[in-house]
């Protein structure tokens, strides 16, 4: 219905991603690792000829507006293949609407995993490629007494779960949990550092997300904690946030995701270098700016055979496909339409860059329920 | 004369307690219903966006006939009406932004009405998510199959949706439980099979679901760190 013949039209697509509100820090990178991707791609002369056009709407941080406007790419703009979202609260906004609708969501952010639907490709990183080396990493390097700070909502709060149960399968203690609302104000964290420094813990695990994060990490600078002793270790943390916040107040903090800039090799340095020529040398790449990247990259090769845009041939097609992305080579799981990716675990130095503490041998096979492991931890 | 009466608001109990004492209308034979013993469509509140000509004012009448409480709506509004069992609509051009809810999270069954020659548009049907279309002037018999088979397909859907949303609680309870038993294999030095047990008795004697005794203790657990 919607496939091509011999026509040099352009090949249209959704994106989402909150270029104002309290996620805009984050969001925007994703934005602009998406149009990155698609200007290379058309650089090179489209797919099949025919250059990638994005459809782009702002949802201003809010969750609703990211259903509302999945339904107007969708059904005004008839569009069914859309790149987008960062908070599992506007992923699963967007949820009935791909399935009913049957369109297609590139989703490029880590979440808290136990989802799988027929209308989705997750490029970004599931707990099993994140959480479980980094609990293990920390309780050697820094001890056993954690405690969680997240951010109110969906995401937060089931990784704390999963974190929780790690941390307590491998002998350690969760000594505080507290929630933030999402768009936390800096005098609100003052309280809760006074907690954390009554607790004494050797970690803190913070899955605050947005705006909220340099104040997190402000906050505790002020209070002068040292990060070589308790660190704040995160999956969220980025060098977007570290720019933010400040390179002092983040060096030597930790975070676990599948991509650091910091990382050598030719294909990440000429993504570096690209992406640095388009934004400027100060702008930092990050993992969920990557996973935005990489994505279109997997798009462009999968449409390049199907040279449909139907979701069912799309999607079918996605599954399995290789790609050398910058965190190295990469693959659709056929088995969960989630990506397999790389482990690593990354320090914040003074240059606002991670060096890399821990790499995993070879990518990850992705495991959004926790299959593979033991099970009090699949049902953490 | 079919607006005087004032729409029925959302009888969703009413609904879905006629349900199970009339058999599903699907599965009647295909003679007009409302010869038969019971009128399926009793009291099913509709609201019917389409001009008040004669083949409208027909379409209303047979709603009227068979027991239902049809609701005369013209001209279209921004949004179509929330609160009835059916949403009878016109398929205008921008019918999808009229539609109040998000598609796959609809709250009525909707039925989209075109006049005979119109042109096929199942983009534009795709779009409303609509649960069935009518062709204007309708027959009693096409009106009947269409209503019935749009309400079995959208009650069909919630009940799927229900079962997604159950499926992923139990999920949750799962997991709430092994780690409830992981609690008490510590804290009570007992095997899996007894930690179970306790679940069970705990929960059988406060009369609570397993589910929930084992996220009181997880909960717990967590308080105490």
């Amino acid at each position: 219905m919607r496939s091509s013949s011999q026509t040099t039209e352009p090949w249209r697509v959704g994106v989402l991603f909150s270029q104002s509100g309290f996620m805009a820090v984050i969001e925007e990178t994703q934005l602009r690792g998406t149009l990155t991707a698609i200007d290379e791609v058309n650089a090179a002369g489209g797919i099949n000829g025919r250059p990638i056009e994005p459809v782009i709407y702002d949802p201003g941080s809010e969750s609703r507006a990211f259903g509302r406007l999945a339904k107007k790419l969708m059904v005004d703009d008839g569009v069914s293949t859309i790149f987008g979202c960062y908070t599992s609260s506007s992923r699963r906004a967007v949820l009935p609407v791909v399935e009913r609708l049957n369109g297609l969501l590139w989703y490029p952010t880590l979440y808290e995993g136990f989802e799988f639907s027929p209308n989705v490709i997750y490029t970004g990183a599931a707990p099993n490629q994140n959480s479980v080396e980094l609990c293990r990493l920390l309780m050697e390097m820094y001890g056993r007494r954690f405690f969680f700070i997240g951010s109110d909502y969906v995401y937060p709060r089931e990784s704390n779960r999963i974190m929780g149960e790690l941390v307590r399968a491998s002998g350690g203690e969760v000594v505080g949990e507290r929630y933030l609302r999402l768009n936390a104000e800096r005098s609100e964290f003052s309280p809760l550092l006074r907690e954390v420094k009554d607790a004494q813990p050797d970690v803190i695990f913070s899955t605050v997300v947005g705006q909220s994060t340099v104040f997190l990490y402000q906050t505790y600078h002020d209070f002068g904690f040292d990060p070589k002793v308790t660190p704040i270790a995160s999956l969220t943390t980025t060098e977007a946030e570290i720019q933010a916040m400040g390179h002092d107040v983040g060096e030597g903090h930790v975070t676990a995701a599948p991509y650091f800039q910091g990382l050598g090799g030719t294909r990440n340095s000429s993504f570096v270098q690209l992406y640095k020529k388009r934004y400027g040398e100060d702008q930092s790449t990050n993992m969920c700016l990557e996973a935005a990247y990489f994505q279109v990259h997997l798009f462009a090769k999968t449409l390049e055979q199907t040279n449909s845009l139907d979701t069912e041939v799309l999607r079918t097609s996605a599954l399995g496909v290789e790609l050398d992305a910058p965190q190295g080579k990469v693959a659709v799981n056929p088995v969960c339409g989630h990506t397999d990716l790389w482990t690593r675990i990354g320090r914040a130095n003074r240059q606002g860059q991670f060096d890399i503490v821990y790499e995993s041998p070879s990518r990850v096979r992705a495991d959004p329920y926790l299959i593979g492991y033991a099970r009090s931890l699949a049902f953490a | 004369m079919h607006d005087r009466n004032q729409p029925s608001p959302a009888r969703r109990g009413a609904i879905a307690a006629d349900a199970p004492r009339s058999p599903s209308p699907a599965a009647r034979a295909p003679q007009p219903a409302r010869t038969g013993p019971a009128f399926p469509f009793a009291d099913v509140s509709i609201a019917v966006v389409c001009e008040r000509d004669a083949h409208g004012d027909d379409l209303v009448r047979e709603l009227q006939r068979l027991r239902a409480k049809p609701h005369h709506v013209w001209p279209p509004p921004p949004q179509l009406p929330l609160g009835f069992d059916a949403v009878f609509c016109v398929l205008i051009d921008d019918l999808p932004r009229r539609v109040p809810w998000l598609p796959g999270e609809p709250e009525s069954a909707l039925v989209v009405l075109l006049p005979r020659h119109a042109p096929f548009r199942p983009d534009l049907m795709r779009d409303c998510a609509a649960h069935g279309a009518l062709v204007l002037p309708a027959d009693p018999l096409s009106v009947q199959c269409t209503l019935a088979l749009a309400r079995d397909h959208f009650r069909y859907e919630k009940r799927l949706r229900g079962r997604i949303d159950k499926l992923d609680e139990n999920l949750r309870n799962m997991r709430s439980v092994e780690r409830a038993k992981t609690i008490i294999m510590h804290r009570n030095s007992v095997s899996e099979d007894e930690a179970y047990q306790l679940l069970r008795r705990q929960a059988m004697s406060r009369r609570v679901s397993i589910g929930a005794v084992a996220n009181a203790i997880v909960d717990s657990q967590e308080l105490l760190g």
